[in-house]
């Protein structure tokens, strides 16, 4: 066996086969053994798109723009092509974006939200949508330029950011005094001080209140308290009243027998005097009685008992 | 007066060496290209001078190359996945690893291997014949020396220089799969995408084009410079000198004309 041609011999197989190898998986990745997908956009403008440009589904390449065209009414119609193992992810929903960055070559980015969708069936059409970024930077340009005059109007010397911030000083160095908070709200330890002072009266005058209140409370409804005398009396006047219509009663009677004597008056004469003193004692402790009632009792305005 | 015809006239002189050495070369590779289109050249002792040529130009040297190939690959891609990760382009970094190493580094310094260690030793073996009188003597002895000795140092040149760029272009492959995605088949789709992308049949053609116009340079040009060699033994390194400058001149003239087909 010749050692040379053996050793060139394995050196061509194993070159051979390797590009074999490569090839079939050159193929492979080409899409050589796929059915292709084809599929057109229509688009507004066909600024930035050329063949080539790649379509992507989440950030990943899945297919290519091959061609663009006119329609027959102006419109752009490009041509994609996608390998049939990346047709799966465009679906009758998908949205088709025109990406084109400040950095890097433009794309055709696409969205499908429901990968459970139909699929979009080969030679399909759909509407190429444009997010530009450089279209937007000018009136973006322009917003920021007044944004930032304002900021600049705003944080000028002696403007109003700065007073605001050396009050906002003024106001945390007080709350580091030793009324704090309450010190910053009010300006000065002074204030505070009277804050804190008519707090601490109020706290006492609370305090004086509660034992006060206890003690009505022990005058009003306790044993022997004034609820109970009142009670009381109450039963006394009406005592009081019972005795009333008998003692008018007496009075009555009395009359009744002045009436009498008064028509014995020629005979008795002499016994006038002592009879008149008994009426006026007895008035007098009827109107006695009254007023003592009154006293108890608002019963009247009128508790006179007048003698005829 | 005198000065200015006198430069004038070596510039012609110039010119016409340049031509007189291209119109040399050129009448060699179509001698050469006649001889391999001719059924009498495919004979058994030209198929063994040819696997030889293979066996000297790449099987001997096929570790050292591949070791050589690893180590600048790694190199390369390393330096290229940094920059693009610092300049947040990490998505172009394998297209931009497989352009640079596959298409155009490891090719050209696969050329200039051989050109270094076979080219110039094609050249003095071909002066030294021509200086020893040795390939008149062949003729002589019915052993055409273009059948046996040059023909077979073509292709062999040939096979070896597109061989060994596509097994560093493999191996560069692989490495920047390893580099960009780890030990795993995770990024398998997305580097499947990036060859495909990459590797359409232009430009597989023109790899292999370039690659067999390399080998063709640096076996054709050594050997042409050595049948230039006045017989006088002293001229010996002067030849060799100026084949090999016409060698790295040709593999420059080679390489950019490919990239500006490829980009221009």
């Amino acid at each position: 066996m010749n050692k040379l041609h053996f050793k060139v011999g394995l050196f061509a197989v194993a070159a051979l086969l390797l590009a074999g190898i490569f090839m079939v998986y050159l193929l492979h990745a080409r899409g050589f053994f796929e059915k292709t997908y084809h599929l057109q956009l229509a688009a507004a403008s066909a600024d930035g798109v050329a063949p080539g440009v790649p379509i992507v589904f989440s950030g990943i390449e899945i297919g290519r723009v091959t061609t663009l065209g006119l329609n027959d009414s102006g419109g752009i119609i490009i041509h994609a092509e996608f390998f049939e193992r990346n047709a799966k992810w465009l679906k009758e929903n998908s949205t088709f974006t025109l990406d084109k960055p400040i950095v890097g070559g433009a794309k055709i980015r696409v969205d499908s939200p429901d990968l459970n969708a139909p699929a979009l069936p080969d030679n399909a059409t759909m509407l190429l949508l444009s997010s530009d970024i450089s279209k937007e930077i000018p009136a973006l340009v322009e917003r920021v330029k007044v944004i930032l005059d304002n900021v600049e109007h705003l944080t000028r010397k002696d403007g109003e950011i700065n007073a605001a911030l050396a009050n906002v000083k003024t106001v945390t160095g007080r709350m580091t005094g030793e009324y704090g908070m309450l010190e910053s709200l009010l300006g000065s330890p002074e204030k505070a001080r009277a804050v804190t002072d008519s707090l601490d009266k109020t706290r006492a005058l609370i305090t004086k209140l509660d034992s006060l209140a206890a003690k009505t409370d022990q005058w009003l409804f306790a044993q022997d308290g004034v609820a109970e005398q009142t009670r009381a009396s109450l039963v006394q006047v009406q005592r009081m009243l019972n005795d009333a219509p008998s003692s008018l009663k007496k009075a009555d009677t009395l009359m009744t027998n002045a009436v009498e004597i008064s028509a014995d008056v020629k005979e008795g004469t002499q016994d006038i005097a002592a009879l008149r003193a008994e009426i006026d004692d007895a008035v007098r402790k009827a109107n006695a009685l009254v007023n003592e009632i009154n006293k108890k009792w608002p019963f009247a305005r009128d508790p006179e008992v007048k003698l005829p | 007066m005198n000065f200015l015809a006198a430069s004038i006239e070596s510039l012609g002189a110039k010119v016409t060496g340049w031509f007189t050495v291209g119109y040399g070369m050129f009448a060699f590779l179509v001698q050469a290209l006649l001889l391999l289109l001719d059924r009498t050249t495919w004979n058994r002792a030209t198929f063994d001078v040819v696997v030889k040529q293979v066996y000297f130009t790449a099987v001997q040297i096929l570790h050292v190359f591949l070791g050589y190939t690893l180590v600048i690959s790694w190199l390369i891609i390393t330096i290229i996945l940094s920059t693009a990760r610092d300049f947040g382009l990490t998505e172009f970094a394998s297209e931009m690893t497989i352009r640079v190493l596959v298409l155009e580094l490891l090719p050209f310094l696969t050329a200039l291997f051989i050109a270094l260690r076979s080219g110039s030793a094609i050249n003095t073996e071909v002066a030294l014949m021509q200086v020893n009188n040795e390939l008149d003597a062949l003729a002589h002895c019915k052993v055409p020396p273009m059948q046996f000795e040059f023909l077979p140092r073509l292709i062999g040149g040939v096979v070896s220089v597109v061989t060994l760029a596509g097994l560093a272009g493999l191996l560069a492959l692989l490495m920047g799969y390893l580099a960009i995605y780890g030990i795993n088949t995770a990024g398998f789709e997305p580097y499947t995408q990036t060859i495909a992308k990459i590797f359409d049949f232009k430009i597989v053609a023109g790899l292999i084009v370039k690659c067999a116009l390399f080998g063709l340079a640096v076996t054709l040009i050594p050997v042409t410079a050595g049948l230039e060699t006045p017989k006088k033994l002293f001229m010996v390194p002067v030849s060799v000198l100026r084949g090999m400058m016409r060698v790295f001149f040709a593999i420059v003239a080679i390489e950019v004309v490919s990239l500006a087909l490829k980009y221009i």
